[in-house]
């Protein structure tokens, strides 16, 4: 069985992990939006610094066009917010739609898979139902 | 023409010479203010000769010879230069060492100042005088309401007390079997002769309950404490109290060693296996030893007690040096605690808790018992660490993590002490979900109250108990029983009986198993013995549970069978293979500077000196960087030397010590010899 090549690891001085000058700022695009369900909720928790973190995970469920065709996708999406994100989301339940967006950013220095950094919230169906 | 020769607290090992019209040989070991360079110092007087070697001109006079307190006997003075010849330490730094600050500042206490007639008087040379003024002397200390003695503990008690002359006792008994009452019992008769009793135990100020059982037993005796922690005009009156004889019991830790005592008639160390008996820095001195020198020159016995001794004291007990006294039962509780390791290796643990011990805590709680976890690691978490980049926070001065301390929100270093803010994001990539790694006091403690909720938890660490007052708060607690569970470090291990408790739990033990260094299984054992000794004391059974992924280790076997004799003797099977402690002597060349290769040259140039002095009996080995290379920003090496032969590497060392004063230093150098090092 092949593993899959892994790429090279992230640069770790503070020098070589620098943003991209202004200039090239398409270089640096990483956004994500997403409109989905809340399927898990992890427990508020706070960082040593005192800065609330919560983990979930979105169910998406929509209708989008790939090769001129309209087709069904699924999709869940491993999510993660920290401060006034976080402590907002820690108040919605299981089953809320919710629209996320954020960056995409690895799990961890050895599990490369990327996880949906939440940076602005927005409950949908709260919206909708009008209340 | 009169001169004193005096030693001065300069670091250099050498007399200095003065005129001191004055004096006569009666003024040897009196304290002498004299012009040192620019300034003043004060020194002792340690020789008043009529010729110098010095020129004449150069010499100067003494400001005074401090005649208001009572000359340092010669007894004092020979231990103190044995002291600097054994360590290879500068005469005047010893003694300046021995002297309590006040007194080393030629100043003194308030009460005596005011004393007039003190001046010239010779209190100590006239035991006699100093007895008539005594209350408590000849006064017998009754025995009635005291605790039955065993039978082994009578034999130890009869065997020291009809010991004559220097004896050395080693009282290996295992925890709770009462070897504070044998001490007592020996010091309780040495009072009725009208003598002194040192004992030296090794955290004075961690055990009140030892203070409050002398004070209580002897209720007329003066008793005396001293420690680094007792006020500086309050140590100086207790050493005069010592010096002059009104003092009849010294309790003390390894400083005490010094004190003067013109009627010491017996010496007791307690927990003599305890590291906290050799100082680690300046003068690093064994108070253990030197209390066997000192009992040896007073001609008095000492006893040296440990439920865990020393490797070096059991050898010489059961080689016949030391009187081996044993005191095998327990006379408080029943049984012995039962000690059984739970095997981690295919459990899965939660949050570091087998289900074993958990099931042991439940158990603890519905019966109103008081459990203990130990483990030994201060702070939440060991170390800060960023998963997606990899950063850990690393102090900046050493080769050591800063620790997370999550109850005040800062990093700090155990080593050099820096400490931070704990970060709001990585200091390298920017993330802000730091995690803790590991586990501390800290953080068991916040786990067991998840897991038990309405148990009372009490941590106790040098964060938690970091005053007295503190300290005892938290004891009281203890002991009125409003503590369910306590969660501690090795603060807790030493010399406290806690009757409610009857389980301890210790994790993390395994991390001290493969240390380094070679005496670590050693201490291991001790301490893990002393702190499963705090359960069952009363007339409650113990149990101690040990979580390891090595069950079958030696030492837990050992441990499970309650047997240290036979885990000593499988280490010094071990040591005398490898020719370690005590088959060997040791001494240990560090230096430290602002980088590694500076340290090596200058132990390299000292290498090469001492194979031209060296004995062949002295082995002399390569300078290494040390195991924690980086302390405040020094970077470490050092040298060992070693001998089978004490004298040997003693004449050798002393040799090898001028050629290394003589050295060539790169700036920013510094270097010490250890003598007996604990740790290589």
């Amino acid at each position: 069985m092949r593993k899959p090549a892994r790429r090279s690891p992230l640069p770790q001085s503070l020098e070589s992990a620098q943003v991209p000058e202004r200039s090239d700022q398409k270089l640096a695009i990483n956004q994500t939006q997403l409109v989905g369900h809340l399927l898990e909720r992890g427990a508020l928790r706070y960082t040593p610094a005192g800065i609330a973190v919560l983990e979930f995970v979105i169910g998406h469920v929509s209708q989008q066009i790939e090769a001129d065709t309209t087709r069904t996708v699924e999709c869940e999406m491993a999510c993660i917010a920290a401060g006034t994100p976080a402590k907002l989301l820690s108040k919605g339940k299981q089953g809320d739609s919710v629209l996320v967006s954020g960056f995409l950013a690895a799990r961890s220095l050895k599990r490369r898979t990327p996880v949906l950094h939440v940076t602005t919230i927005e409950f949908v169906e709260g919206i909708e139902n009008g209340i | 023409m009169k001169l004193v020769r005096v030693a001065l607290d300069v670091p250099l090992p050498r007399l200095f010479d003065y005129l001191a019209p004055d004096a006569n040989p009666c003024d040897i070991g009196l304290r002498t203010s004299v012009p040192f360079g620019s300034g003043n110092k004060v020194g002792i007087v340690l020789n008043v000769t009529e010729s110098t070697d010095q020129p004449v001109a150069k010499l100067k006079e003494v400001h005074a010879l401090l005649r208001d307190m009572p000359a340092l006997p010669s007894s004092f003075l020979a231990m103190c230069e044995f002291c600097a010849k054994y360590y290879q330490a500068p005469i005047g730094e010893v003694m300046a060492f021995a002297l309590p600050p006040m007194l080393r500042r030629g100043k003194l206490p308030k009460a005596r100042k005011t004393t007039p007639d003190l001046t010239r008087q010779n209190v100590v040379a006239t035991p006699a005088k100093v007895d008539g003024g005594r209350k408590t002397s000849g006064q017998s200390v009754p025995t009635v309401g005291l605790p039955p003695l065993l039978v082994a503990q009578a034999a130890a008690v009869d065997a020291i007390l009809n010991s004559r002359g220097f004896c050395a006792f080693l009282l290996h008994g295992v925890t709770g079997s009462g070897k504070t009452e044998v001490y007592l019992r020996a010091i309780a008769s040495v009072l009725e002769r009208g003598g002194q009793a040192l004992m030296l135990v090794p955290e004075i100020a961690l055990t009140p309950q030892l203070q409050a059982r002398v004070a209580a037993r002897f209720p007329y005796a003066h008793i005396v404490s001293a420690h680094s922690g007792v006020p500086d005009a309050a140590r100086a009156r207790g050493f005069l109290d010592g010096l002059e004889g009104y003092a009849d019991i010294v309790l003390g830790t390894r400083l005490s060693i010094f004190m003067p005592l013109p009627r010491l008639q017996l010496i007791v160390v307690d927990e003599e296996h305890d590291a906290s008996f050799k100082q680690q820095e300046g003068l690093r001195y064994s108070a253990r030893d030197l209390a066997i020198w000192r009992a040896h020159q007073l001609d008095i016995p000492v006893v040296l007690g440990s439920a865990t001794p020393a490797l070096e004291s059991f050898f010489h007990a059961h080689s016949g040096r030391y009187n081996l006294l044993e005191l095998p039962q327990r006379a408080v509780a029943e049984h012995l605690p039962q000690v059984r390791t739970v095997d981690t290796r295919r459990e899965k643990l939660q949050d570091g808790l087998s289900q074993a011990l958990i099931d042991a805590l439940t158990l603890r709680l519905e019966r109103g018992e008081q459990s203990l976890i130990f483990l030994n690691r201060r702070g939440y978490a060991p170390v800060l660490s960023c998963p997606p980049c990899g950063w850990v926070s690393r102090c900046h001065r050493c080769a050591a993590n800063l620790v997370v301390h999550l109850a005040d929100k800062r990093l700090r270093c155990h080593h050099c002490g820096f400490e931070a803010m704990i970060p709001r994001n990585c200091p390298s990539c920017g993330n802000v979900d730091l995690q803790p790694f590991g586990r501390g006091t800290q953080r068991l403690e916040n786990i067991l109250a998840e897991r038990f909720p309405k148990a009372r938890i009490s941590r106790i660490d040098r964060d938690s108990a970091s005053t007295p007052k503190k300290w005892q708060a938290l004891l009281d607690a203890i002991h009125a029983g409003d503590v369910d569970i306590l969660v501690g470090t090795q603060m807790l291990a030493k010399g406290h009986d806690f009757p409610k408790l009857t389980l301890v739990g210790a994790i993390g033990a395994d991390a001290a198993l493969f240390a380094a260094d070679f005496r670590a299984p050693e201490r291991l054992f001790a301490q893990l013995m002393q702190v499963g000794g705090r359960s069952g004391r009363a007339d409650l059974p113990g149990q101690v549970l040990i979580q390891t992924d090595y069950p079958d280790h030696a030492l837990y076997q050992a441990l499970e069978d309650g047997d240290y004799g036979r885990f000593a003797r499988v280490l010094l099977a071990e040591r005398q293979i490898a020719g370690f402690p005590p088959y060997s002597f040791q001494a240990l060349l560090r230096a430290e500077a602002r980088t590694v290769e500076d340290s090596l040259a200058f132990l390299a140039i000292a290498r090469k000196a001492a194979l031209t002095i060296a004995d062949p009996r002295v082995t002399i080995y390569d300078p290494v960087p040390m195991k924690m290379q980086r302390l405040m920003t020094l970077e470490r090496a050092q040298l060992l030397v070693e001998s089978t032969n004490r004298p040997a590497l003693q004449a050798f060392l002393s040799k090898w010590m001028e050629t290394i004063y003589s050295q060539r230093k790169v700036g920013g150098l510094r270097w010490h010899l250890d003598v007996d090092p604990l740790e290589i």
